[in-house]
């Protein structure tokens, strides 16, 4: 094979293709054709090579290791740059080049009324470069430094469409909170220098094994906060709403395609692999109680919403919820739910931000209140929403349903094994979060698509071929992971779910063989991998359901023929027959708003919603004080329990 | 290779066929029993399935408005759905699908019907249709809480006694507990969970005192008010298939047992199972009951309903 010899390098240089991206599009973007093949080249070269990476670190079980500079460990001390890619590196950069490859495509024409589109080429390609180096280093400190690249990215993106109507604010918001994150990254990773004397993640691994003093665990403390930021858990998810409402679509996609699951990555590489404490009990309550309560409030914040984009930033965050409780489980069947939602997370939000980039694109607005009936004007767009939608509710046989049982399982079993009453809450806390999810989305179909047309969105007219490709994309790729879920779970995530817990395999390769059991005090305490969690999801269902599905197409047809002739096709010569029934007026506009779809629901909670209300008061230093607020819980609560 | 006993399951028992005459039958009885307890007559038995066959041969008539695609295939996808889950419930020993079957496929696939009616409702573009959806939606979201409650002190209760993972997801675990314990309807613990899922039963399936969705005298037939035809037969159907749905999982939930052995014999006591409980949870409380609001109903379940089956949850937690 000739790629063969190119193996090892292909990290780095999928992250300098991206780099060299951003640099050749600042310089040459002024051209619209130069920029825009610029960007396709930059991000489809980069997705080749991560795709070489595949065969040997997913099929093979390889861990890839890359020395900048060949700079290799000399007697025991890392001191050179190094990239380190096992499963669970390349699984969240297979999720990051495919969001970025998908995102650039759409935003060719997404973007083009826009001015300054050499700068959101630039901007675009150092984000995706700076999320796909950030999962793939094995040095603490160049995590840092990309977390700041990809905090700067996210602010100067957000404020992309500057003149509309928040973008700034929501800029200021992001960058103060973001920078608060960035220094408790830094400030924690010095703290693990002066502790370490090394910044490689591999050594730190190694040397930090059973050796939490209060120093590492204030660091340890640190770092978890600042990651906690980075992936917009409750509390600090504040100025992600206003961000991904504020950015372009296609930037609404990287934030919760990527940006988040970095933080989502930081967690897990942090807690199971650097810290390996995810076996303390009051950890697993950490991170569940944070999953939990990012569930309950992201989602039934979203109910509150009346704009397209928030609402999804609102349920971004509900979704990431469900992620950290799967990994706080520590149970194999936990970490595999958790990543399979990661992913289906990546996938099905995406989508749902190309959706409503598709709506504003056409119908110039993103709010519930002013649309209405564009099924009939966007029919594939229609499609696509409803298919992702009903992949975020969870319904069969779409992806969210699989990665929502493999959770539910995951809860219930941690419940009965020990982990006590709370677990049971959790799972039920899981469960309807999952049917409020599902009624927001009704609201949004609803209000958007279906309902009764508005005369002023007539011209509306189907998005370009070009948005709709990667539309298209991801729809297909909800219904593949939801219908082949064993492919999916025996390819993909057991091969990222056996490397959060292969832990001296990671310090081995990056060490050399023999370091990790000569230098850990404690042997690594690996969580015991069986192939059993696959068997949970058993495709044969999925046969039946086919087979039934193809009956009722059937059916579908037999009855579309029965009515065609009664069907009036357009709008001479028909009589009242054929209009919606208004109770004797002739025509009349509806009056259930979006907002007041839920009233029964919203009635009995007009407590707590007064009370978010109050809390989501907009005022940056109000979220600054959450976010430091909830870093010195956390740095208490490790102290006590830890 | 087919196994073509898997056609058999899915088109004749106790897929389709089955499904059908039971439903129709079941939905026939209820009738008749509102109106003997109201003092009337009542229509005959099978005036349900007279019905179903004069609407399949009316005319269709699609609305301007409409999203014609969506507003057809909503009916067909709901009644899919409601037939799917009956193939997951084990009939005593009887079990279409064995071990697959589970309890949070059944959770999921009871609310596709739900979101079939919703979407085709609002596919119509009727204000009144949008009334209605937005009240069956939250019909849904307050029955789904004491639902998921129920599901988890039956799986608690039933993983416990049997012992091997100490929770059970599994529908095939739930009826071999029943085989071996006898019907979880008589364990006291388990008692205030039967009661709670005999209240979520009416709201489930949409009738009164819970149609608030479809509420004729106020918003007429809420989501169905577009539909005509046979796509209205449909929907009608699925609402007679919901009670046949919800009863039978009532009945594999708590009132399983040992069976006959012979499957035709179980069927017809599982059948019988079926009318009782349609009686108790459906017949009685639309009779003497008058529709609640939209807000007392989702204060209601969870409150009053949630609370029951929270006792029999925290009950089943300390292995009673």
């Amino acid at each position: 094979m000739m790629f063969e010899r190119l193996i090892p390098h292909c990290p780095v240089l999928a992250v300098m293709t991206l780099f060299l991206g951003a640099f050749l599009t600042a310089i040459f973007g002024r051209s619209k054709a130069a920029r825009r093949i610029l960007l396709m080249l930059a991000s489809l070269l980069s997705s080749f090579f991560m795709a070489l990476l595949v065969k040997p670190v997913f099929f093979d079980g390889q861990i890839i290791s890359y020395w900048m500079g060949n700079w290799a460990p000399r007697a025991g001390y890392a001191i050179g740059i190094g990239f380190e890619v096992d499963g669970l590196s390349l699984f969240f950069a297979l999720l990051v080049s495919l969001t970025v490859l998908l995102s650039n495509l759409y935003s060719l024409r997404y973007i083009e009324r826009d001015d300054c589109g050499d700068y959101y080429c630039t901007l675009a390609l150092m984000l995706g470069g700076s999320v796909l180096s950030l999962v793939q280093t094995g040095d603490i400190f160049t995590m840092f430094v990309m977390i700041e690249i990809m905090t700067f990215a996210c602010v100067a993106l957000t404020a992309f469409r500057k003149r509309s109507e928040g973008a700034l604010e929501a800029a200021f918001k992001y960058l103060i909170v973001g920078c608060i994150g960035s220094s408790l990254v830094l400030t924690g990773v010095i703290l693990l220098y002066a502790q370490c004397h090394t910044l490689n993640m591999a050594q730190l691994s190694a040397l930090l094994a059973g050796n939490l003093t209060p120093a590492t665990v204030f660091a340890f403390a640190l770092l978890l906060t600042g990651f906690g930021v980075k992936s917009y858990a409750v509390p600090f998810h504040f100025v992600a709403a206003d961000a991904y409402m504020a950015a372009p679509s296609s930037v609404s996609m990287l934030f919760s395609g990527m940006v988040n699951k970095a933080g989502v990555y930081g967690v897990i590489r942090l807690c199971y692999i650097i810290m390996q404490s995810m076996r303390l009990p009051a950890l697993q309550t950490l991170l569940v109680t944070l999953g939990t309560l990012s569930m309950f409030v992201g989602v039934t914040m979203a109910l509150r919403q009346h704009d397209f984009k928030r609402l999804l930033a609102f349920h971004s965050i509900s979704q990431i919820g469900y992620v950290l409780t799967a990994l706080g489980l520590c149970t194999a069947l936990g970490i595999a739910g958790g990543l399979y939602h990661a992913m289906n997370h990546t996938l099905f939000k995406g989508l749902l931000f190309l959706c409503a980039g598709a709506v504003w694109y056409a119908a110039g607005t993103t709010d519930l209140d002013r649309m209405g009936g564009l099924s009939k004007r966007m029919p594939q767009t229609c499609a696509i929403f409803l298919i992702a939608a009903f992949s975020i509710s969870g319904l069969p046989p779409f992806n969210g349903f699989v990665s929502k049982w493999i959770i539910y399982q995951a809860t219930f079993e941690k419940a009965a094994e020990g982990g006590g009453f709370g677990y049971i809450v959790v799972t039920v806390v899981a469960l309807v979060t999952s049917v409020m999810t599902l009624a927001s989305f009704i609201k949004v179909a609803q209000s958007v698509f279906f309902g009764q047309e508005r005369p002023e969105l007539a011209h509306v007219r189907e998005v370009p071929l070009s948005m709709r490709i990667p539309m298209w994309i991801l729809a297909v790729l909800c219904v593949v992971t939801g219908v082949a879920p064993g492919l999916v779970l025996t390819y993909v995530v057991a091969p990222a779910t056996y490397a959060v817990t292969n832990v001296t395999g990671y310090i081995n390769t990056m060490m050399g063989a023999g370091y990790a059991e000569s230098v850990m005090t404690v042997p690594a305490q690996s969580i015991p991998v069986d192939a059993s969690f696959a068997g949970y999801y058993s495709p044969v269902s999925w046969l039946i359901l086919f087979a039934v599905l193809l009956l009722a197409f059937a059916l579908v047809a037999l009855l579309g023929k029965g009515s065609r002739g009664a069907v009036c096709q357009d709008d001479t010569g028909c009589d009242d027959k054929y209009a919606v029934f208004f109770g004797g007026e002739r025509v009349t506009r509806s009056t259930v708003a979006g907002s007041d779809l839920f009233w029964g629901f919203r009635y009995n909670f007009r407590h707590y919603f007064r009370w978010m209300g109050n809390v989501h008061s907009g005022v940056v230093n109000d979220y600054a004080a959450w976010a430091v607020g909830a870093g010195a819980v956390i740095i208490l609560y490790l102290y006590a329990l830890l | 290779m087919i196994n073509w006993w898997i056609l058999f399951y899915i088109l004749i028992f106790p897929g389709f066929l089955f499904c059908l005459v039971a439903a129709f039958l079941l939905s026939g009885i209820d009738r008749k029993l509102v109106a003997r307890m109201q003092k009337r007559i009542g229509p005959p038995i099978l005036q349900n399935f007279y019905d179903f066959m004069k609407l399949m041969g009316k005319e269709t008539i699609i609305p301007h408005e409409a999203n014609r695609a969506v507003f057809l295939a909503a009916p067909v996808v709901g009644l899919l759905a409601l037939v799917t889950v009956v193939l997951f419930i084990p009939i005593y020993r009887f079990s279409a699908f064995g071990g697959i079957a589970d309890v949070v496929v059944i959770l999921y696939l009871l609310t596709v019907p739900a979101v079939a009616l919703i979407v085709g409702g609002a596919a119509s573009g009727s204000p009144y249709a949008g009334v209605g959806i937005s009240r069956e939606m939250v019909a849904v979201l307050s029955y789904e809480l004491p639902l998921v409650m129920v599901l988890l002190a039956i799986g608690k209760k039933v993983g416990l006694a049997l012992g091997e993972n100490a929770v059970t997801f599994s529908m095939a675990n739930i009826a071999a507990y029943q085989n071996l314990f006898g019907p979880l309807i008589a364990k006291w613990s388990m008692i205030p969970a039967a009661l709670a899922m005999l209240l979520v039963i009416p709201c489930e399936v949409g009738c009164h005192p819970f149609d608030v969705a479809e509420a004729e005298t106020e918003i007429c037939e809420g989501p169905l008010v577009e539909y005509s035809g046979a796509p209205l037969g449909i929907f009608k159907l699925n609402y007679y298939l919901k009670m046949f749905v919800m009863t039978a999982l009532f009945t594999a939930l708590f009132l399983g047992g040992r069976g006959t052995g012979y499957i035709a014999l179980d069927a017809l006591v599982f059948f019988l199972c079926c009318v009782c409980v349609t009686a108790v949870s459906m017949s009685l409380v639309r009779a003497v009951t008058a529709r609640l609001k939209v807000e007392q109903v989702f204060k209601f379940y969870w409150t009053v309903v949630a609370g029951l089956a929270l006792i029999s949850l925290v009950l089943a937690w300390f292995g009673l």
